[in-house]
């Protein structure tokens, strides 16, 4: 059988009131993204528990992507705020233990930035793709390679 | 130190001024000792103050839920500080009972130190700034600085920052970083892929007794995540995978919260560098925030509030 080539499976965290509805923009406005992206609507980034992000990983996917509104324009006034320094954290402690900073980006991204969305996702996904598969928590005792 | 220990503690619960004593008592295995939690003045006289005094005990006024006259060392201070910021503990149900403290000795760097085991040794001394060790009949000496914890060797407030009662004078800090923050420098050098074998060799230890957030006075939550079943977010049962993503989660939670007390990785049965873990954290909050735990009473816990200029340069 021939064998498949791999594409990158990344999830990404989009706010409901910016990113998601720049997503949606970029996708009436017929701009191409990768279709390597699974996209799950979040009311804010402040909803965006590291959990999310670390079972992500741990269940397999190459790549999460956080995006939320710009500071200053969150619909609920802060929580993007507070997301910023709990993500400042989060980026650390990933890199501290070692997990490839390509795998997890947070980005702002506005209702009105379709363009920005679709380029946005084409830069994480082929940054996603020079890393390779995931196999941080893959067990080769156990899974097999 | 101990005696006026004793005429406190003693004063407070005869005055009614507290409902409980929380300090140090002797402990079950030589040398270490045990929190000692009485409402009986009789039983004070069952109180120590040594230089093995390592438990934290400022966890122990919110599992009380009442009047505490508490032991606290500087770090346990930062501890209470910090629960204090979240509101955990009020200001006015505690008497804090403040030891000035030059380091808590492991007994475990000893044992490495002169190659005997806890039960051959059988005086442990201070002499200036050297320990003089009787173990199986001779003597051997021991600088201070070698036996204590390593957080210890970077304690920047070693008297308790927030006291009622000071039970000694004022030590003045002599931080050594370098050699306290050793491992956490040792890992930053490593390669990303070998950092990741490391953590995933060491928690393929974890047998998940959970004795990490048991111990440690900044995992106060009423139900932690780990015992949430709708949605299950970590397995209950223990895989290397599940491990690291539950103590990942658990260095969130406590980032900006942790003052280094290094109970969690006291308390880990199998050795687990968990102190490793969460004084980088202590690090990178510094860094980002300029934030430091249980420093101020009065400030705002740092994830609760936030600045416009805070740093966003990895966002992009």
């Amino acid at each position: 059988m021939e064998e498949t080539k791999w594409e990158p499976k990344v999830v990404g965290f989009l706010c409901h009131w910016c990113s998601y509805a720049g997503a949606d923009l970029s996708g009436s406005a017929r701009l191409e993204y990768p279709h390597n992206i699974r996209i799950i609507r979040i009311p804010c980034s402040g909803r965006v528990d590291p959990m999310f992000i670390l079972r992500a990983l741990q269940n397999g996917v190459d790549g999460v992507i956080v995006s939320g509104c710009h500071p200053g324009d969150c619909h609920y006034q802060s929580g993007n705020f507070h997301a910023r320094r709990k993500f400042a954290v989060i980026r650390r402690l990933l890199d501290y233990v070692g997990i490839e900073p390509e795998r997890v980006q947070f980005s702002w991204v506005a209702a009105s930035e379709g363009p920005k969305m679709a380029q946005v996702i084409n830069e994480f996904v082929e940054g996603v793709r020079k890393v390779g598969p995931n196999r941080l928590f893959k067990d080769e005792r156990r899974d097999g390679e | 130190m101990e005696n006026r220990l004793k005429e406190e503690a003693g004063k407070l619960l005869k005055e009614g001024k507290v409902d409980y004593i929380v300090g140090y008592g002797k402990g079950s295995v030589k040398f270490r000792t045990s929190p000692l939690i009485t409402n009986k003045e009789e039983e004070l006289e069952n109180l120590v103050i040594n230089p093995f005094i390592a438990n934290n005990l400022s966890r122990y006024p919110i599992e009380l839920k009442a009047r505490v006259g508490i032991v606290v060392k500087g770090c346990d201070s930062r501890s209470l500080i910090s629960l204090i910021q979240d509101k955990k503990v009020n200001r006015e149900d505690v008497v804090i009972l403040g030891v000035p403290c030059e380091g808590v000795v492991d007994i475990k760097k000893i044992e490495k130190h002169i190659g005997k085991d806890i039960d051959q040794i059988e005086e442990i001394k201070r002499e200036g700034e050297n320990l003089t060790i009787q173990a199986n009949g001779s003597n051997q000496t021991l600088s201070f600085k070698d036996a204590i914890f390593d957080k210890c060797l970077g304690c920047e407030y070693p008297t308790p920052l927030e006291y009622d009662v000071l039970l000694g004078t004022e030590i003045s800090p002599k931080p050594d970083m370098e050699k306290s923050l050793m491992r956490i420098k040792e890992l930053e050098n490593m390669d990303a892929t070998d950092r990741w074998s490391y953590w995933r060799e060491e928690f393929s230890k974890c047998i998940r007794c959970y004795g990490c957030k048991n111990v440690c006075p900044a995992c106060f939550c009423e139900r932690c995540f780990i015992d949430v079943n709708i949605p299950q977010w970590v397995n209950t049962y223990a895989t290397w995978q599940d491990n690291l993503v539950f103590q990942l989660i658990r260095t969130l939670h406590v980032a900006g919260r942790c003052s280094d007390c290094g109970e969690c990785e006291r308390a880990c049965p199998v050795g687990i560098p968990l102190r490793s873990l969460q004084r980088k954290m202590v690090e990178e909050v510094k860094d980002l925030f300029d934030y430091e735990a249980g420093v101020d009473k009065d400030a705002l816990p740092v994830f609760t509030h936030y600045e416009d200029t805070d740093p966003e340069e990895f966002i992009k």
